[in-house]
């Protein structure tokens, strides 16, 4: 595999790494798989649209604005809808996610129609591409996005190890019943993981709309990032990393060699294959699977 | 005599609403005090201590009559964290601490209720005090523990959310006796120290009326003998039934034998 | 009455004589409707009864053997290609693509219905999401390949020398295949297969235990459900008269799901009613939209989804059992009304 292939997989890794941790980071919590993260993803682009459509002259502060709406969106969704379902079946809050994604596709039409955006024009950025080794280049979009997934995860790791917030949130993840006898608040808890969640999509789809702009197929690429959570496992953020880059690998490998129509369904097909194989993922944790 | 601190009368659970698994247990738990539930497998002891502790809802059960009182205020059917605020604690049988957490981590989750971060650190002092193990083991992964280990963390996490009244379920199940004695000795020790109330469900009648203040005898969910433990422990009828010292004769129920005045029962409903 | 009696009457399928003159009556009206209706009223009602199909296939997939599976839009799109493809490349007949169609849904059924031999809930969900992206790839490629940028165009199918093209025709002829889904989800209910998947919903590890046949009930569950979708996308070949793998999107797969939570789970007439309501939902939409504001109006399909998505989510909160739910719910308090009524007007 030439060079430049491999630092295309390294960038389709590092987008497919940073929206997988939103599904991670729910579904360890919560038991629950958001089917609507691709949607919040999108929603979060389009809220940088938005800002950098009132503050084109100051786009670190429309960045920072974008990113912290997509925390309190999480948070949102979580305290207006979700908490519902806390308790309840799994499989019904996944109904709601994916009844969650239609609205939201549906209230971005009419509120961005189908046009598609570019937030970098805004701020008058160009989007250069970064040379690297021997003539390999990347956008300047995605030599970011590549630096942040790999600061988001430290910054998730180093969270949920060494904060009091983190050790609650893994204890609420392994057993929400003992946590509810030993004071967690379990709603809390779940609210946070969902903050954090759309954060990072946020910042995701942030990203990849400077790169490439905005439209509503962005949705679609939050939901070829599942199988790679899953891939992982879906309760370990290391393995959605590691699935992310298998992923990202067979995608660039199929489209290079066999043809690019497979480019939507490969990440399917792997998934297909782990489920086949190691439904559990290759981190994950095997019990998990009883449960549902 | 000072007011106790748990009163539960006639109390009445039923299983998806239908099947009733508790018909109208009624005890009372004095502050300071260990009182020990005793009875087979399937006698409604869990149930018991579930219903007091809030974690009733979740096996779709629910309390349909009677009540019970935790100093004065009726606690019945209300939410788990709600009675763990009041100082309801609960050491469950199984699930008793996060596996995947090391020791340290889950003392850490433990959340005091009311208490100053001075005092709790005197109860993360006295944990460590009463259970000198876990402090070498604070860095060990949970779910690597042995039994007696697992066993005393549990206890320790439950006693760093400052409890009043402390609800162990099944102690003994599954520990070596040596392991279990010892165990005993340090929750009643424990709770000397700290002036908390212990309620002990136990299927292990030796252990729990070797250091119990009170006992109470449940059968198919009623309570059939009930008495200060020493009593209880001189009976020749527990004896036999409940702590495997028959005279050949194969085990029989309390109810097939003899009964005796002297000792408090309660008549059947 | 006998015990023998009480369940002669059970299972019989005309029961008692009121039973026997509301199904007459019933079947009356549906014979006269199309000659009442306008041409679009008769649209949207063949739409209504094509959608029954489907919705009756999950409901029994779903609703009673409790096998999680969003690979409806696939199935259909299988079905619907199965049609397009025998028509462009051999010219083949209606009675040749039907049953065809029906082999490769029930093909398909057996490899979708694997996993669900060693996975259940969430993940024989998102197996049947793999499934789906799989089927939909292979119905583009197809496309693609045979540079169908609009898809593949079939004519009228010719039944017994008669063509079904006008709304009156199609209408006969979806209602009998409709009344046939019905009538085999009803006998299948009613058999041993129907008591053992209703096992399979509850535990199947009770239910193996039981000595019933796991794999073979799962697996028949997924056949049958499969062949009875494929089928109906083949009927939607010709009643659009046009195949395109863009209108087999997972929206469609989560309108199905949504027509058996919104009628009433586990239930055959909630699947039919769920049918109605998810089929006509967005004409209501677009009839409301004429109140809008010009820019809100001129995007209807937006505002569908929109709509969609809210009605999903309350049906999910308030009532998870659908319309069902909702009705008796309604006749309850409306019957306890009653009640408290006579009291007070009670002689004195």
């Amino acid at each position: 595999m030439s060079l430049q292939l491999l630092a295309n997989v390294i960038v389709l890794a590092a987008i497919y790494a940073l929206v997988g941790s939103g599904y991670v980071l729910i579904y360890r919590v919560s038991r629950v798989l958001n089917l609507a993260h691709g949607e919040l993803m999108m929603v979060g682009a389009y809220l940088l649209v938005a800002l950098a459509g009132l503050f084109p002259l100051n786009p670190p502060l429309a960045l920072a604005l974008a990113a912290t709406c997509g925390l309190l969106m999480g948070i949102a969704v979580y305290a207006v809808l979700m908490r519902w379902m806390t308790g309840e079946a799994v499989l019904a809050a996944v109904l709601i996610t994916i009844a969650l994604g239609i609205l939201l596709r549906g209230l971005t039409i009419l509120i961005w129609t189908t046009q598609q955006f570019y937030p970098g024009a805004s701020f008058g950025w160009r989007n250069p591409p970064v040379h690297l080794a021997r003539g390999v280049q990347i956008s300047s979009a995605s030599a970011a996005l590549v630096c942040l997934t790999a600061v988001v995860y430290l910054g998730l790791l180093v969270f949920l190890r060494f904060t009091r917030w983190g050790v609650r949130m893994r204890a609420a993840g392994q057993n929400p019943l003992l946590a509810e006898q030993r004071g967690i608040r379990l709603h809390g808890v779940y609210a946070l993981a969902w903050g954090l969640s759309t954060f990072t999509a946020a910042l995701a789809g942030m990203l990849l709309s400077l790169d490439a702009g905005v439209d509503l197929n962005m949705a679609t690429i939050g939901l070829k990032a599942f199988p790679a959570a899953l891939v992982g496992g879906l309760d370990s953020l290391p393995g959605a990393a590691l699935g992310a880059l298998i992923v990202a690998a067979a995608e660039i490998a199929a489209i290079q060699y066999v043809d690019p129509l497979l480019s939507d369904v490969v990440p399917f097909i792997v998934l297909l294959v782990i489920l086949a194989i190691r439904p559990w993922g290759l981190f994950g944790s095997r019990e998990q699977l009883d449960r549902v | 005599m000072t007011a106790p601190l748990l009163v539960v009368e006639g109390l009445k659970v039923a299983y998806h609403r239908n099947a009733l698994a508790l018909h109208g247990v009624s005890l009372t738990v004095a502050p300071l005090a260990i009182v020990a539930i005793l009875g087979n497998n399937g006698a409604g002891k869990t149930t018991t201590l579930r219903a007091i502790s809030g974690f009733i809802g979740l096996d779709d059960a629910s309390v349909v009559g009677g009540s019970i009182r935790f100093a004065g205020e009726r606690i019945e059917n209300r939410p788990p964290h709600a009675n763990a605020a009041r100082g309801i604690v609960l050491v469950p049988e199984r699930d008793k601490v996060f596996p995947n957490l090391t020791v340290a981590e889950n003392l850490t989750v433990s959340s005091s209720a009311g208490v100053s971060s001075a005092g709790r650190r005197r109860l993360e002092a006295i944990v460590f005090a009463f259970f000198p193990a876990l402090a070498s083991l604070r860095s060990r992964l949970a779910g690597l523990l042995s039994g007696g280990e697992r066993q005393m963390l549990a206890i320790g996490s439950a006693v760093l959310c400052n409890p009043q009244l402390l609800l162990v379920d099944e102690l003994s199940l599954g520990l070596a006796p040596v392991v279990v004695e010892d165990l005993i000795r340090r929750l009643s020790a424990l709770r000397q120290e700290l002036g908390i109330t212990v309620l002990l469900v136990e299927q292990n009648a030796n252990v729990a009326l070797a250091v119990a203040d009170y006992g109470y005898i449940l059968e198919s969910g009623r309570v059939v003998l009930e008495g200060a433990a020493a009593e209880l422990r001189g009976r020749r009828e527990v004896q036999e039934a409940y702590l495997g010292q028959t005279s050949g004769a194969e085990r029989r129920s309390y109810r097939a034998l003899r009964q005796d005045p002297a000792i408090t029962e309660r008549p059947r409903e | 009455m006998s015990d023998r009696s009480a369940l002669a009457k059970e299972l019989s399928l005309f029961g008692t004589p009121a039973r026997r003159l509301r199904l007459a009556l019933a079947f009356a009206v549906l014979l006269v409707l199309p000659f009442l209706a306008t041409p679009f009223q008769l649209d949207l009602l063949n739409q209504v009864l094509l959608a029954s199909i489907s919705a009756l296939a999950l409901m029994l997939l779903t609703g009673f053997a409790g096998l999680i599976s969003l690979g409806t839009a696939g199935l259909l799109a299988a079905g619907a290609f199965t049609v397009g493809v025998l028509f462009r490349e051999i010219a083949a007949p209606f009675w040749v693509t039907l049953p065809a169609a029906a082999a490769v849904g029930a093909a398909l059924g057996l490899i979708f219905g694997l996993p669900s031999l060693r996975l259940r809930g969430l993940y024989l969900a998102i197996s049947t999401l793999g499934l789906h992206f799989v089927v939909v790839y292979l119905g583009g490629e197809y496309e693609a390949r045979q540079t169908l940028s609009t898809g593949i165009m079939v004519d009228s199918p010719s039944i017994g020398g008669f063509t079904v093209s006008s709304g009156r025709a199609w209408y006969f002829v979806l209602l009998a295949f409709a009344a046939l889904a019905l009538l085999i989800s009803v006998n299948l209910r009613r058999t041993r297969t129907g008591r053992a998947w209703r096992a399979l919903r509850e535990r199947d590890v009770v239910a193996a235990a039981l000595g019933i046949n796991v794999t073979r009930f799962k697996l028949l569950a997924f056949v049958i459900s499969a062949a009875m979708t494929a089928t109906a996308g083949a009927l939607f070949a010709y009643f659009r008269n046009f195949v395109s793998i863009d209108a087999f999107s997972l929206y469609l797969t989560v309108q199905y799901v949504a027509m058996i939570i919104i009628g009433g789970m586990g239930s055959l007439a909630g699947a039919i009613l769920g049918a109605g309501f998810v089929v006509l939902f967005p004409y209501a939409i677009e009839a409301a939209a004429g109140y809008l504001p010009a820019r809100f109006g001129n995007m209807v399909f937006a505002l569908d989804y929109a709509a969609f998505g809210v009605v999903m989510i309350l049906f999910l909160l308030l009532e998870p059992e659908g319309l069902l739910g909702l009705w008796h719910r309604l006749k309850n308090s409306l019957a306890a009304r009653q009640s408290g009524a006579k009291s007070t007007t009670a002689p004195q």
